[in-house]
């Protein structure tokens, strides 16, 4: 026809690619470059520019997702064996069942055609916490045994803290899993669903894994970490007096031991001290005071067992330590 | 560009990995081709035979394939840190995007970029780190240059 003529006619000239799909539809193209295309860009950067950048999406809206396999892979990638029904409860939190009943009221749909037989997680998220904290409580008690108990307080508040905890979650890559109400997931959600799965594992496989997984995840936080970071110590060398009298040593006495710069800007002092004409630790310090204050902590530590040439965490695998535990009790 | 002028890092690992259990960083990895186009004829082949196997070797990675209409073949990498990474393999064979996945398999997702020291250590002294005060011998009195008798 005339138009299919015209329309031809613009192939070499302008061009235009034409597709015949049938025999009345043409699909036509200009794939040179396009007119419009920088006004276009412009437009959407300045629209970048006024609006800042887009909101955050979770990855479950993102294209290339499934669930039963993330799901699947999780347990896989942690060498742990859950039962996938249990795994499933602990990541639905119970505001995510509250927001998809509202939204599905919201949009009509029939609640009792529709309802939702998800169960929330908030039963395993109880269980998971106390094991958590029973089990490094003990792990503390057990590696330094001569720690008091507000130190064996500040550790385990570290270490199963809201901080700490989403910290390894995101890193194991639970913030994806999780079903909860807003994104990016709030952190008290992101806690209790790392509880719900570490329940989650002790229903399928038992107190034991459930301890070792803890062990090789949340314990590995302390590598490299120092006594006196987690728990702040006002008086260091009343503390220390007090730990000398229960073991019946005789008081410290703090003597000056090398001296350098006492009239510049940076004076350094090394202050040790003494029970019984014995070193116990030197410290150093600005001024007297605070290097009196350091030697107590050097000492403090040496009696608790964090010094910092102390003996690495024993993270065996669990085959070996159980060997071990049987050769001991057999001999 | 210079070492100054480019980001470095240290050396670390994510969450302390391999201390306790090993656990393989890279989460999810979308292989995206094209169904016709020529460029992405190594991946299709790599699909035919190795994606499955990678797939079994793996059991704590999830791959995704989805044939989509671009011209450059891609596969993007997820890791457990949230960091992605993309890897164009136009005109690559089949062995050599195998070679390229064990590579983003062994790869923790911490940035690329220049490594300060090849080592790390928590405990860096046994014995106590020297100070000048080390192994000095204590002084009595006022510390003078010492007199040589013989004039």
């Amino acid at each position: 026809m005339a138009t299919g003529f015209l329309l031809n006619r613009g192939v070499l000239t302008l061009g235009i690619h034409c597709q015949n799909v049938c025999r009345n539809v043409t699909l036509t193209q200009i794939r040179e470059k396009k007119r419009w295309m920088k006004a276009y860009t412009y437009l959407m950067a300045k629209k970048l520019k006024l609006e800042g950048p887009p909101p955050p999406k979770p990855r479950s809206q993102k294209p290339n997702w499934d669930y039963h396999a993330e799901v699947q892979a999780f347990q896989n990638r942690l060498h742990e064996n859950f039962s996938l029904e249990l795994l499933k409860q602990a990541f639905v939190n119970p505001c995510y069942l509250k927001a998809e009943s509202e939204r599905r009221q919201e949009l009509g749909v029939d609640t009792e055609l529709t309802a939702l037989t998800l169960k929330n997680n908030i039963e395993l998220c109880v269980k998971g916490e106390t094991i958590t904290k029973t089990f490094v409580a003990d792990w503390c008690r057990a590696s330094f045994p001569s720690l008091p108990s507000e130190g064996v307080q500040s550790v385990v508040e570290y270490l199963t803290g809201v901080d700490n905890i989403t910290y390894v979650a995101r890193n194991l890559g639970m913030e994806d899993l999780t079903m909860s109400a807003e994104f990016p997931v709030p952190e008290r959600v992101l806690y209790s669903t790392f509880m719900a799965v570490i329940g989650a594992l002790q229903e399928s496989s038992g107190k034991e894994r459930a301890v070792f997984f803890l062990r090789d995840v949340l314990v590995a936080q302390m590598i490299g970490k120092d006594i006196f970071d987690l728990w702040t110590v006002v008086n260091p060398m009343g503390l220390l007096t007090e730990e000398l009298t229960k073991r019946n040593i005789p008081l410290p006495e703090p003597r000056l031991i090398r001296s350098a710069g006492a009239s510049t800007v940076l004076p350094l002092y090394f202050v040790g001290l003494y029970s019984e004409k014995k070193l116990l630790a030197q410290g150093p310090g600005e001024t007297l005071a605070a290097a009196e204050e350091e030697a107590a902590r050097v000492a403090l530590r040496n009696i608790y067992g964090f010094s910092e040439n102390r003996k690495p965490i024993n993270f065996s695998p669990q085959q070996e330590q159980q060997s071990t535990a049987q050769a001991i009790s057999s001999n | 560009m210079t070492s100054r002028g480019t980001p470095s890092r240290f050396l670390k690992s994510v969450l302390q990995n391999g201390v306790g259990r090993y656990i393989c960083q890279l989460k999810r990895v979308s292989i995206i081709f094209s169904k016709n186009a020529q460029s992405s004829l190594g991946v299709r082949d790599f699909i035919e035979e190795g994606v499955v196997d990678y797939a079994k070797k793996n059991p704590g990675t999830v791959v995704y394939v989805s044939p989509q209409g671009s011209r450059i073949p891609k596969i993007v990498a997820e890791y457990l840190n949230g960091s992605v990474r993309e890897e164009i393999v136009t005109s690559k064979t089949a062995p050599q995007i195998s070679e390229l996945l064990t590579k983003l398999t062994n790869q923790s997702g911490l940035d690329i970029i220049r490594i300060r020291k090849p080592f790390h250590t928590d405990t860096p002294s046994i014995q106590g780190q020297w100070h000048p005060f080390t192994n000095r011998p204590p002084s009595i009195g006022p510390i003078r240059p010492e007199k040589t008798d013989a004039h």
